[in-house]
C-alpha cells in the first residue's frame, strides 16, 4: 500500500529525513515515532504529495508519486488520503457540516450529506453540525478534523502529533477514534508523533532518529 | 457546496470589510450613472426640442441666450424684432417653414407663448381635450401645465409680466382657457400657448394703432440643406436680425457644461478606482489571514488553479454587488434630482430610465474587481503548501 525506497529529503544543505525502505500493508496500522526535528512532519508530506522528497521513491497504493504533476498530485491527494494535521486547520468560516462537505467537494466527490452527518455522528457531533469550529472544545474540533479526514473513505489515513497537549484518558481516545476511523474506511493508518504513550497500540512502528 | 457557496461563506465572515467595499465601489460608481443618466437625457431632450429648428432668428445679442430663449425656452429673450423684418425673411425662397413667437410673460412659472398653430403641428401635438385658440386672450395649455396648475378649458386667469413667477400681472385681460395638448415629451408641454395678437393685446394698451409690430423670435427650418451656407449670414450682415444654430449653440453649450461634467466623471471614476484598491488590500489581507485556509484546501485536494479561481470570484463577486448596489443608487439619486428640478417647472430628468451604458459600467466594476483580485490570487496560485502546514 505505502512504499518508500530510500528516501532523503533536504532542506538547504540539512538533511532532515533519511528513509532506507518503508512498506505498508493495506490496512495496517503504523506508528511514525521519533523526537522533534526527526522528519516525522516531513515523512507525512512526502507520503501526501505535499512535498517531493530531495531523492528516492513513493508509491501509495500503486501509484508512483514521481509522475504524477503538480494539479493531479493535488487531485490524487484528495480522492485517496485523509489528513488529520497537527493544527486541526478546520475552516473558521465554514459550520462543521459545511467543513465535511468543502472536503468532499475539493476531493471531487459528490457532495454528500448523508454521508457527512454520518462522520458526524461516528465522532459523537451529530448534534454540532451547525457550529463553527470556534465554538468547539479542542477534543470536539480533533474528532471533527478526524471526521473531515475520513468523510471521502481516504485509503489513507494520517495523523499528524494526534496525542499532543492531550492527557492520558483523551490521548487514548483520539489514538481510538482514528483506529476506529480506519478500519471502518478499510484505510491504511500513519500516525506521526513524539508520544511514546502512543506506542503499545501500534503493533507496526517506523522509528525515526533525529 | 460550490466554489462561489465557499466565497460567500469568506464574504460572510468579514462583514465590515465587505460593507466598506460595497460602499465605495456603489459610490463611485452611483455618481457615474447619475451623470450618465441626466445628460443622456437631457442630451435627448435638448434634441427633441430642436429637432427640425434649423436656425432661430431674432434681436441681437449672445447667440447662445437666443436659442435658449426661443427654442428651450430657458433664458430671456434677448429682445424683440420688427415683424415686418421677419416677415421678410419668413419668404424667402429658402425658407420652408417659419414659426413666429412673441414672449414677455408667463403664467405660475410657465411661459405664455404667442405664435401660430405651425408651433404645435411642428412638434406633432395633439389636443387632448378642447380646442386650439382662435381669437385673442385664448390660450391652450401644455400637458404638464394643465396638470400643475389644475386649470381647464373654460377657466381664466391672468398672466404676469416676465418669465418668472412674481411678475406685475396683466389682471384686466385674462387669458380663458379653450384646451389641452396632450403630452409631447417636449417643451411644448411646460408652455401656455396663444395667438401673437393676445401678447400684443396684452403689452400695447394705449400705443397708437398701427405702431410698428414686433415679436420675439422666428423658428425657421430650412427647404435644403444648402441654405445653411447663406441664410445665416444673410441674415446677420443684411437685417437688424441675428441668426442662430440650435445643433451649432447646444453643441456649445455641452462642450461647456462637458468639463463640469468630465469633472464629476473623473471623480466616479477615481472613487472606482479607490475601491478596486480597498478591494485588493482586503482580500490580500485576507490572503495573510486565509495563508492556512488555502494549504488546508490544497491539502483536501484543490488544485491551485481551483484556489486562484475562488480568489478571483470573491473579487467579482463583490465588485458585481457593488456594481448593481450603485446602478440601484444612481437611478435613486437621479429621480431625487428630477423631483427636485421639477419644483423649478425647468426640464426634468427620470431615475426610472435605462441607459445601455450601464451594462459598460457593470463591465468596468467587474474588471476593477477582477483586477484588484488577480494579485491576491496569483499569490494563492503560488503558495507553498507544505511548509504553512508544517508551521507548528
Amino acid at each position: 500500500m505505502l512504499s518508500l525506497k530510500r528516501v532523503r529529503h533536504r532542506y538547504g544543505g540539512r538533511e532532515a529525513l533519511s528513509v532506507e525502505e518503508f512498506h505498508a500493508a493495506p490496512g495496517e496500522h503504523w506508528l511514525v515515532l521519533g523526537p522533534s526535528g526527526c522528519g516525522k512532519t516531513t515523512l507525512l508530506h512526502i507520503l501526501a504529495g505535499l512535498l517531493r522528497p530531495t531523492e528516492g521513491e513513493v508509491e501509495v497504493g500503486g501509484q508512483s508519486l514521481a509522475v504524477l504533476s503538480g494539479a493531479a498530485l493535488d487531485r490524487w491527494r484528495g480522492r485517496t488520503l485523509g489528513i488529520v494535521p497537527q493544527k486541526l486547520h478546520l475552516l473558521a468560516s465554514l459550520s462543521l457540516l459545511q467543513n465535511l462537505q468543502l472536503a468532499q467537494f475539493l476531493a471531487g466527490a459528490p457532495v454528500d450529506d448523508r454521508r457527512a452527518r454520518e462522520v458526524l455522528a461516528q465522532v459523537q457531533l451529530g448534534e454540532r453540525g451547525g457550529a463553527r469550529p470556534a465554538e468547539l472544545s479542542h477534543g470536539e474540533a480533533q474528532r471533527a478534523a478526524v471526521a473531515r479526514a475520513a468523510v471521502n473513505r481516504p485509503q489513507v489515513l494520517i495523523a499528524d502529533e494526534p496525542t499532543s497537549n492531550l492527557d492520558d484518558a483523551n490521548c487514548e481516545r483520539a489514538l481510538e477514534l482514528l483506529q476506529t476511523q480506519a478500519r471502518e474506511c478499510g484505510a491504511t493508518l500513519v500516525v506521526a508523533t513524539h508520544d511514546r504513550r502512543a506506542r503499545v497500540r501500534f503493533a507496526h512502528v517506523l522509528e525515526l532518529a533525529r | 457546496m460550490t466554489l462561489a457557496g465557499i466565497s460567500f461563506a469568506y464574504l460572510r465572515s468579514r462583514p465590515l470589510a465587505v460593507a466598506l467595499n460595497l460602499l465605495l465601489l456603489a459610490l463611485g460608481v452611483a455618481t457615474i450613472t447619475v451623470l450618465m443618466l441626466s445628460t443622456a437625457q437631457l442630451e435627448e431632450r435638448m434634441g427633441r426640442d430642436a429637432r427640425g429648428i434649423d436656425l432661430v432668428a431674432g434681436a441681437k445679442g449672445s447667440p447662445m441666450q437666443l436659442v435658449l430663449s426661443a427654442v428651450f425656452h430657458l433664458d430671456a429673450p434677448t429682445g424683440n424684432i420688427p415683424l415686418a423684418e421677419a416677415k421678410a425673411l419668413a419668404k424667402q425662397r429658402v425658407v420652408k417653414k417659419a414659426i413666429p413667437l412673441a414672449l414677455g410673460d408667463s403664467y405660475r412659472g410657465f411661459r405664455i407663448v404667442g405664435s401660430s398653430h405651425d408651433y404645435p403641428a411642428h412638434y406633432g401635438a395633439r389636443v387632448a381635450e378642447g380646442r386650439l385658440w382662435s381669437a385673442p386672450m385664448e390660450a391652450t395649455l401644455g400637458a404638464e401645465v394643465a396638470t400643475r396648475t389644475r386649470l381647464a378649458p373654460g377657466a381664466k386667469f391672468a398672466g404676469a409680466h416676465g418669465l418668472g413667477e412674481g411678475g406685475e400681472e396683466h389682471e384686466s385681460e385674462p387669458y380663458q382657457v379653450v384646451g389641452v395638448l396632450a403630452p409631447t415629451g417636449t417643451v411644448l408641454d411646460r408652455l401656455v400657448l396663444t395667438s401673437i395678437e393676445s401678447v400684443w393685446e396684452v403689452h400695447e394698451h394705449g400705443a397708437p394703432a398701427g405702431a410698428a409690430r414686433e415679436i420675439t423670435a422666428l423658428l425657421i427650418q430650412y427647404a435644403s440643406p444648402l441654405a445653411a451656407a447663406t441664410l445665416p449670414r444673410m441674415v446677420n450682415a443684411t437685417s437688424s436680425l441675428q441668426a442662430a444654430s440650435p445643433a451649432y449653440e447646444s453643441a456649445r453649450l455641452f462642450r461647456m457644461i462637458g468639463v463640469g461634467v468630465d469633472l464629476l466623471r473623473a471623480l466616479g471614476a477615481i472613487l472606482m478606482l479607490a475601491a478596486g484598491l480597498s478591494v485588493f488590500i482586503a482580500l490580500w489581507n485576507a490572503l495573510e489571514e486565509r495563508r492556512y485556509d488555502l494549504a488546508v484546501m490544497r491539502m483536501l485536494g484543490a488544485t491551485p488553479g481551483r484556489l486562484m479561481r475562488l480568489m478571483l470570484l470573491e473579487g467579482c463577486a463583490l465588485a458585481f454587488a457593488g456594481g448593481i448596489a450603485g446602478i440601484a443608487l444612481g437611478h435613486v439619486l437621479t429621480e431625487a434630482l428630477g423631483v427636485a428640478l421639477r419644483q423649478t417647472q425647468q426640464t426634468a430628468v427620470t431615475g426610472w430610465a435605462w441607459n445601455w451604458n450601464e451594462a459598460w459600467l457593470l463591465a468596468a466594476s467587474l474588471a476593477v474587481g477582477a483586477i484588484a483580485a488577480l494579485v491576491p490570487a496569483l499569490r494563492a496560485y503560488r503558495s507553498d503548501v507544505a511548509p504553512v502546514l508544517a508551521e507548528g
